[in-house]
């Protein structure tokens, strides 16, 4: 009986998971893939015709919004990654009794929904604010507004990511094994090399899953660039918002998911092989 | 986790039941014609069918701030009817495609009254997702109809609209800050740069920057609807226009960062208690004229309290309270002696009773169809997708 119980444990524990995946994922997926390839738009006799041209002409057509959604992603996680490194660094070595209250305060923001919290972007990054005012005043930012760029959108990015970012960091840098920092001291590495050679490899797992948490998520964000940007910076999210809700293209929302989705993972795929395979499945892979 | 031979044929099942769900998936899209969006509805519009006295509950689908606090409790004790009134429209374009595919089946997603443009009623009746009025419970809406607004083109008897608020579209400026501007064209003079937002509705912001152009709306082609996008283009490009907005310029206005937008005269009264140096003006151009209509959609639970609060509506003492609130024009004839009692002010104001000379050089909200409206929308939205 044990023995069938033990073989058997594994399918029910699998059970739900997969139940989830195929009924959220795999099952719109299909639909989706299948709206793709219809002619026409809705109330405007739409049907199924393996209509491929939908691909090409979403990629052409939008070909500016996908590099902008790439570039702004790509900027957004490089601040991230700079910034959380640090944090969780501090967080995981030197924070002592305060450890606990650090790491809810980078939780914290979250009890406010998304969307607020970029709303109140607009607000600090107002023309008139202290902030840009501040900003203006040590040269950091060139004249003109703030608000409404595409440097806006990237700081909204930034911010509303950068727990995805500190978390899985913070989770790798915690779970480092002091002793092995101490046996590069003893023998006689300085603090960049023990850094370099010890903490950083040992760190990979959690930069490599916070990139990836960072960065898929901001490529395909369109609510930050609806706030935040002005003129010429909606990224790609905010073209299939308007696909759908405004031209009710329904094909061309579809293809662009689709094209997105084909973009985001062959980026993966090639930065998990720049990275190693071995940094993303961490110790146990080895 | 170490894969093991019993751990290989537990991938082997997983493999199978995502097989399985794709199989499954495949057979319900068969039978279920690809989700039954395609085509369109029938053409024959139905007849709301009223059941004695109203009673039980209704829901209202409407813009924010678009009533005052106390219409709906009064209705609610006048009545005994249950009011669930739902703030949820924000854009009409949204909100047809939010909810297009449950009218397609002929159902309103409880809904059983809603309050959207007259281009977008039009396209609605048109497909036939709108019920047809039975004006025996509609004595007031008769009665009190303002005598401009009975026979428009889209429904000459008015048979499945009733107006709800009407109202102009032109500039909003901050007084202080952009004191000359004074017509659509001066939203593009280069003082201005960067400080200027535009409306993100086609109908309303094209028409007027064809008023800018000399072009009449009403007579507009396909190619004068073109150069006024490429003229937004231009402008937008250069960075002339700060943003594309709906109703959130007003946060624009109010904290400084922009100066003059395209605007509702409405919000223009009730932005002035945040900043007083805000103020709606009627560009020398002329503006554009809307008017948003209360609808019954098909499927509509309990059409009969629907009806009631309608008629409720258009007594003018009620509308009285929602003229004085929301500042738009109103619909209903009789409203302005009972403000003209209460504060002379609200009835001199010209954006809530405007003269017929006031609104003369302005358009009716144009009427895009078939491959027009596809093209223009399309070329405006590559505009505001930049």
């Amino acid at each position: 009986m044990t023995a069938i119980r033990r073989r058997i444990a594994p399918y029910f524990l699998l059970g739900p998971g997969t139940v989830w995946l195929v009924l959220f994922f795999v099952v719109p997926l299909y639909y989706m893939g299948k709206l793709s390839l219809n002619s026409g738009v809705l109330g405007e006799n739409l049907h199924f015709d393996w209509n491929w041209s939908n691909y090409s002409e979403a990629l052409s057509a939008y070909d500016t919004q996908f590099v902008r959604s790439f570039l702004y992603a790509g900027v957004a996680t490089v601040l991230s990654l700079l910034i959380a490194y640090p944090l969780a660094y501090v967080i995981a070595f030197k924070a002592g009794r305060w450890r606990n209250v650090l790491l809810f305060a980078v939780v914290a923001p979250f009890f406010t929904t998304y969307l607020i919290r970029t709303i109140a972007w607009e607000t600090i990054l107002s023309d008139e604010s202290p902030v840009t005012e501040f900003l203006h005043a040590i040269g950091l930012a060139p004249s003109g507004h703030i608000l409404a760029t595409g440097s806006a959108v990237i700081a909204g990015l930034t911010y509303n990511f950068l727990p995805f970012m500190i978390l899985p960091l913070y989770a790798s840098l915690e779970r480092i094994d002091v002793r092995l920092i101490e046996a590069s001291k003893d023998l006689y590495a300085s603090a960049t090399q023990s850094f370099l050679r010890v903490t950083l490899p040992l760190s990979a797992p959690g930069i490599v899953a916070g990139t990836l948490l960072t960065f898929i998520p901001a490529v395909g964000d369109y609510v930050n660039a609806q706030f935040l940007g002005g003129t010429g910076n909606r990224m790609i999210g905010n073209v299939i918002q308007s696909l759908y809700l405004s031209q009710s293209d329904y094909p061309s929302a579809a293809a662009l998911s689709f094209v997105l989705m084909a973009l985001i993972m062959v980026a993966v795929v090639i930065y998990i092989r720049f990275a190693g395979s071995e940094a993303l499945m961490g110790e146990e892979a080895r | 986790m170490s894969w093991s031979e019993p751990g290989r044929r537990l991938r082997t099942l997983a493999i199978a039941i995502v097989a399985l769900g794709l199989v499954v998936g495949f057979a319900a899209c068969g039978g279920g014609g690809g989700g039954g969006i395609e085509g369109s509805g029938s053409t024959e519009a139905e007849t709301v069918k009223l059941e004695g006295k109203p009673s039980g509950s209704v829901t209202i689908s409407n813009w924010p701030l678009y009533i005052d606090e106390g219409t709906v409790p009064a209705f609610e004790k006048a009545t005994g009817v249950k009011v669930k009134y739902v703030e949820d429209i924000n854009s009409n374009e949204e909100f047809f495609n939010k909810v297009q595919p449950l009218l397609r089946n002929g159902e309103s997603g409880g809904r059983s009254m809603m309050v959207l443009a007259d281009y977008m009623v039009t396209k609605m009746h048109k497909l036939g997702y709108l019920q047809e009025f039975d004006k025996s419970a509609l004595p007031n809406v008769e009665e009190n109809l303002a005598e401009n607004l009975k026979h428009p083109p889209f429904d000459p008897n008015r048979d499945y609209t009733a107006p709800w608020q009407s109202g102009m579209t032109g500039v909003i400026v901050n007084k202080q800050t952009a004191p000359d501007v004074r017509s659509i064209c001066d939203l593009f003079d280069p003082k201005y740069k960067g400080k200027v937002d535009i409306l993100n509705e086609v109908r309303e912001a094209v028409p007027l920057v064809m008023k800018c152009e000399g072009v009449d709306p009403e007579k507009a082609t396909e190619a004068d609807w073109m150069k006024a996008i490429d003229k937004l283009k231009e402008e937008s490009e250069s960075g002339q226009i700060r943003k594309f907005t709906g109703n959130d310029y007003a946060r624009d206005l109010t904290s400084g960062d922009a100066v003059a937008v395209m605007g509702w005269s409405g919000d223009a009264v009730q932005l002035q208690e945040d900043n007083p140096n805000l103020e709606w003006r009627m560009p020398t151009e002329g503006c554009m004229l809307w008017s948003e209509d209360m609808v019954i959609p098909v499927g509509a639970p309990n059409p009969t309290a629907a009806e009631a609060f309608m008629n409720y509506v258009y007594d003018p003492e009620v509308q009285a309270n929602i003229a004085e609130y929301v500042n738009y024009v109103t619909p209903v004839e009789g409203v302005k002696p009972i403000l003209a009692k209460r504060s002379p002010e609200l009835a001199e104001n010209q954006l809530i009773f405007p003269s017929a000379s006031f609104t003369k050089k302005c358009s009716p909200t144009p009427q895009l169809e078939g491959e027009e409206e596809v093209n223009v929308i399309k070329a405006f939205d590559a505009v505001l997708n930049g």
